[in-house]
């Protein structure tokens, strides 16, 4: 793969993965080793665990996502993540130009292919 | 086994911690605290705690640098580019006073306070430590060479056995001392400024 590819896709993976995040705290809220484990385990996604918590410390900031402390089974307590209306809104909106976006550039690139 | 353990884990935060260096100081707090209750989640998670278990939790976590440049990208931190500021206060504050006695190191001063790429501490630092910069240490190598009468005045070609070591008188005791005093007037201001240097604030607010 060529340079610029790579750095393409970093781009890529850079700009979508707030809205990975959102998605994921979209059913039900997670602490944060909780969700990073989570985005870490689907392969591409993130390559540094350590690189999503700024991040979330960005969304908490925009007020896409609030976060509160709960006491953990075992251990310290836990700073869990959940959405705000903001976040649910703004998740909504990416997902409908995200299809649109994607069968756009599929109906170009898988064309060869079948 | 633990104790090598916690010392990964220490050195890695502290790491963090420094790289972290020039960000909002709630928002620096805030990520090493996160980071380190990751650790915690994280080795309780393991099977069993070794060396090799702890580097790859951390290898996993990424460089301290690499998260430090998300953050950086993530809260709108530009990298700082150096300005006549700093430079000037860099240049001016060791060898301004040799190049214009006394007024030079006090641009220097100025152009240190001025700047916001230090904080307070390190500006403090680059005051007191070595006020003055090399005007001393070079004002008594002079005095030093003019009152023993040896060094420059011999010309080589004329007298090269004049021109040793042997003309200047071999330093007794108290010359040693004074040997040792230059010395360290010399490298303190030196050693100050590679210190300034390497506490520039890399990172402004470029954006809210």
């Amino acid at each position: 793969m060529v340079a610029s590819q790579d750095a393409l896709l970093a781009q890529m993976r850079r700009g979508t993965l707030q809205y990975c995040v959102l998605s994921l705290l979209a059913d039900e809220e997670r602490y944060g080793f909780d969700l990073v484990r989570g985005l870490a385990e689907t392969d591409g996604m993130v390559t540094s665990e350590g690189t999503i918590y700024p991040l979330l410390s960005r969304l908490r900031r925009d007020g896409l996502v609030e976060s509160t402390w709960q006491e953990s089974p075992a251990g310290p307590p836990r700073r869990y993540y959940r959405l705000t209306d903001g976040g649910r809104a703004a998740l909504e909106g990416f997902r409908l130009e995200w299809r649109r976006f994607r069968d756009a550039v599929d109906h170009f690139v898988e064309r060869t292919e079948t | 086994m633990s104790s090598t353990a916690d010392k990964l884990v220490e050195d890695y935060l502290k790491r963090l911690n420094a790289e972290l260096r020039g960000l909002p100081r709630a928002r620096r707090r805030e990520l090493v605290d996160e980071i380190s209750e990751h650790i915690v989640e994280a080795r309780a998670d393991l099977e069993s705690e070794n060396e090799a278990a702890i580097r790859t939790l951390l290898d996993r976590l990424g460089d301290p640098e690499e998260i430090a440049a998300e953050a950086r990208e993530r809260f709108g931190l530009a990298p700082r580019k150096v300005g006549w500021k700093e430079v000037g206060a860099l240049i001016m504050l060791p060898i301004g006073g040799v190049i214009l006695p006394v007024l030079g190191w006090f641009i220097g001063i100025v152009l240190l306070w001025v700047s916001d790429a230090w904080s307070t501490r390190d500006k403090l630092v680059g005051t007191l430590l070595f006020p003055g910069g090399l005007l001393l240490p070079v004002a008594l190598g002079v005095l030093a060479s003019e009152s023993s009468g040896c060094g420059t005045v011999v010309t080589p070609q004329l007298s090269p056995e004049l021109n040793n070591a042997s003309n200047c008188p071999p330093p007794d005791g108290t010359g040693a001392w004074e040997v040792a005093l230059v010395v360290m007037l010399i490298l303190v201001p030196l050693v100050t400024t590679v210190y300034l240097a390497r506490r520039m604030r890399r990172m402004s607010i470029a954006t809210a």
